[in-house]
């Protein structure tokens, strides 16, 4: 474990070490703080009376306040669910593929550990990044939310734990397409092409119908019964942000099947690694 | 374990792991398709059908006005519409029975009206000639008293009434006073009784029921062209939603329970006028808008109301009353200058479970009966 962990703590490094990656972290901040100085609601016997942007009265409704935040603690949700993996994918594209550039990967590989503990090192570094920008940016909305409305709730937070897990699936396929081909280029787009895929996938009940019945239809099934859910997923954060009930059978189940066609995809680059000259 | 050994085990665990991802997530999300959050619409405008309904109910040509040597044809008009009270601060319901009947909640209250199997309901079609299931349209509320619409050619007005003072009035109108009656019970024996409401009849269409004739010849006034000038309490453009109207503010007040006496107070002070409209097509959604001469205390009198519905819905939540927390989650104020929109809705489910008992008694008494 400790190798993973001195590889993860490397990662990390690089990370920071990186501009945009802190400018990211900066513009979160901003966002924030803009959001938290500019945002004024009046709270009456927890109805949502009253809220000014930046000055401006916002023509809402008087509704309860947790039921008046619904809309905003769901966009936030699939922001972060959406966002978050889209940033992730342009930002950790050439983590891996940087990893195994010439004259590093030969230094790594000397090093008294073995080749899977590389990638997986790599990988959960990459998953400290994302849990960290994620929490950074669902703690400070909560807590802007908390503190101006007085309605505290942990779902945004549940939520974004979710985009990270959403995220893991994505990042597993990405570090195994870096094993295949050293490109942060095709890295991204192995990313993307997954990301559509589990968007489709968790849409696989109501896309069904429109392949015609036979061979394409049974295709279209069989693939996206493997594909991570990533849109089931971003809906059951929207649902948890906004406290809806969950439209998923059982969310428990379905995390637990991203998580783990994660870890498959990366078995997959293990395998490849493994066997790989360099 | 040499090289390729260990890869091979990678791509077992892969494969393994992919399968059980894909039940996992299979049955996580499920195949079943997702349930249909609640979605209430509210009666905020006049829609089609009711257009056409409006429509359909001008029937009433007024005789042609004569002036200064030109003749100008007067606009057929709602007979309805126009017996209403005129002017601000006049309370006016209308119930479209007749849509509420053919609506779901209004199946559900007629397993409540005929709990005792259809006796009462087929008594009153004896003794009236009117079936209410079948002959009345509309039932108008005003602080006065009220009027029923519908078909009533059938109608023993003369037998129910003949015993009371009664006139011709106007051009189709017949205005019965005060006075007792004789009522013929189900077991073939007579009863005497006294009505204090006076009643008038017009054209076969119209049923009035007042405190006095002087009222309901006010009202027969105003539906054959002879009231005031002053548009009616409802316009035709308001007439949407199987209730309708407009409330008196001292009326509204006086609908609050005691404990909301202050609120009651505020309303008073600060509103002027209150229009109504509830939508039973499906689920029965509530729009009551209020209107104020100051723009800051009616926004102040939404905020209160706005809390109270808030205070309400937590009170709900906490005791475990889910039907009415998920009921208040549609409640909403919408502020707008010198009025506001208060919505409310109760979704049919919560209805039909509250209602069930009527259903199960309506068809114990029929099966008793059979």
């Amino acid at each position: 474990m400790k190798p993973v962990l001195g590889i993860a703590g490397y990662v990390l490094r690089e990370a920071m070490s990186r501009k945009f990656i802190l400018a990211f972290m900066v513009g979160i901040t901003l966002v924030l703080t803009v959001v938290a100085l500019s945002l004024r609601i009046e709270v009456v016997d927890g109805a949502l009376a009253a809220s000014r942007l930046f000055g401006e009265e916002l023509r809402n409704s008087i509704r309860s306040v947790d039921v008046a935040l619904r809309p905003v603690y769901q966009a936030a949700a699939f922001l972060v669910f959406y966002g978050g993996i889209l940033f992730g994918i342009v930002a950790c594209s050439d983590f891996a593929p940087s990893l195994m550039s010439p004259g590093r990967i030969e230094h790594l590989l000397a090093l008294p550990i073995q080749r899977w503990h590389l990638l997986a090192g790599t990988f959960l570094g990459v998953m400290v990044l994302a849990l960290g920008g994620t929490l950074y940016g669902t703690t400070g909305l909560v807590l802007i939310f908390g503190v101006k409305a007085g309605y505290w709730t942990a779902g945004p937070l549940i939520a974004g734990l979710l985009a990270c897990v959403g995220f893991a699936a994505v990042y597993a396929v990405m570090l195994t397409a870096a094993t295949l081909v050293r490109s942060a280029a095709l890295c991204a787009a192995s990313g993307f092409v997954f990301l559509v895929g589990g968007i489709i996938a968790g849409y696989r009940q109501q896309l069904t119908p429109f392949f015609e019945e036979g061979l394409g239809r049974e295709a279209f099934r069989a693939v996206t019964l493997v594909l991570p859910r990533l849109s089931a997923l971003a809906m059951a954060a929207g649902d948890i942000a906004a406290s809806t009930p969950l439209e998923v059978h059982s969310l428990g189940m379905l995390l637990l099947g991203v998580l783990v066609f994660g870890f498959g995809a990366l078995a997959v680059g293990f395998w490849r690694f493994e066997g790989k000259d360099y | 374990m040499d090289n390729r050994g260990r890869r091979r085990v990678w791509l077992v665990v892969a494969a393994m792991l992919f399968v059980v991802a894909a039940v996992l997530m299979f049955t996580g999300q499920g195949e079943a398709p997702a349930m249909e959050t609640p979605k209430v619409e509210f009666p905020r405008r006049m829609r089609a059908p009711e257009r056409a309904r409006a429509e359909r109910r001008r029937t009433q040509v007024l005789p042609v006005q004569v002036d200064a040597g030109t003749q100008e044809r007067a606009r057929p008009r709602d007979p309805v519409l126009a017996a209403l009270p005129r002017g601000e601060g006049k309370t006016a319901v209308v119930i479209e029975a007749n849509a509420l009947r053919h609506s779901p909640i209004g199946e559900l209250l007629l397993d409540c009206l005929m709990r005792d199997g259809g006796k009462r309901l087929e008594e009153l079609r004896n003794l009236s000639g009117v079936d209410p299931l079948q002959d009345l349209d509309r039932l108008v509320i005003t602080d006065d008293g009220m009027m029923l619409s519908g078909n009533f050619g059938n109608a023993k007005f003369k037998e129910l009434l003949g015993e009371r003072v009664s006139m011709d009035y106007g051009e189709g109108a017949r205005v019965y006073e005060p006075g007792d009656m004789t009522v013929t019970r189900p077991d073939g024996s007579t009863a005497r009784r006294r009505s204090e409401a006076a009643v008038a009849t017009w054209n076969n269409e119209l049923l009035v029921i007042g405190k006095s004739p002087d009222e309901v010849k006010a009202v027969v006034d105003r539906v054959e062209g002879r009231g005031p000038d002053e548009p009616p309490a409802i316009s035709e453009g308001s007439t949407y939603g199987e209730m309708y109207g407009v409330l008196s503010v001292d009326q509204l007040a006086r609908l609050l329970p005691k404990e909301q006496a202050e609120l009651a107070e505020r309303i008073r002070q600060v509103a002027q006028n209150v229009e109504l409209h509830v939508d039973a097509s499906g689920d029965v959604a509530m729009v009551a808008e209020v209107r104020g001469a100051n723009g800051d205390e009616v926004t102040d009198l939404g905020k209160t109301l706005g809390a109270a519905l808030s205070m309400a819905r937590i009170k709900a939540q906490a005791e475990g009353e889910k039907d009415l927390a998920q009921l208040l989650d549609f409640a909403r104020v919408q502020p707008d200058g010198t009025s506001f929109k208060l919505e409310m809705a109760v979704p049919l489910d919560v209805i039909q479970k509250r209602l069930a008992f009527c259903k199960e008694e309506r068809s114990a008494a029929e099966a008793a009966e059979r």
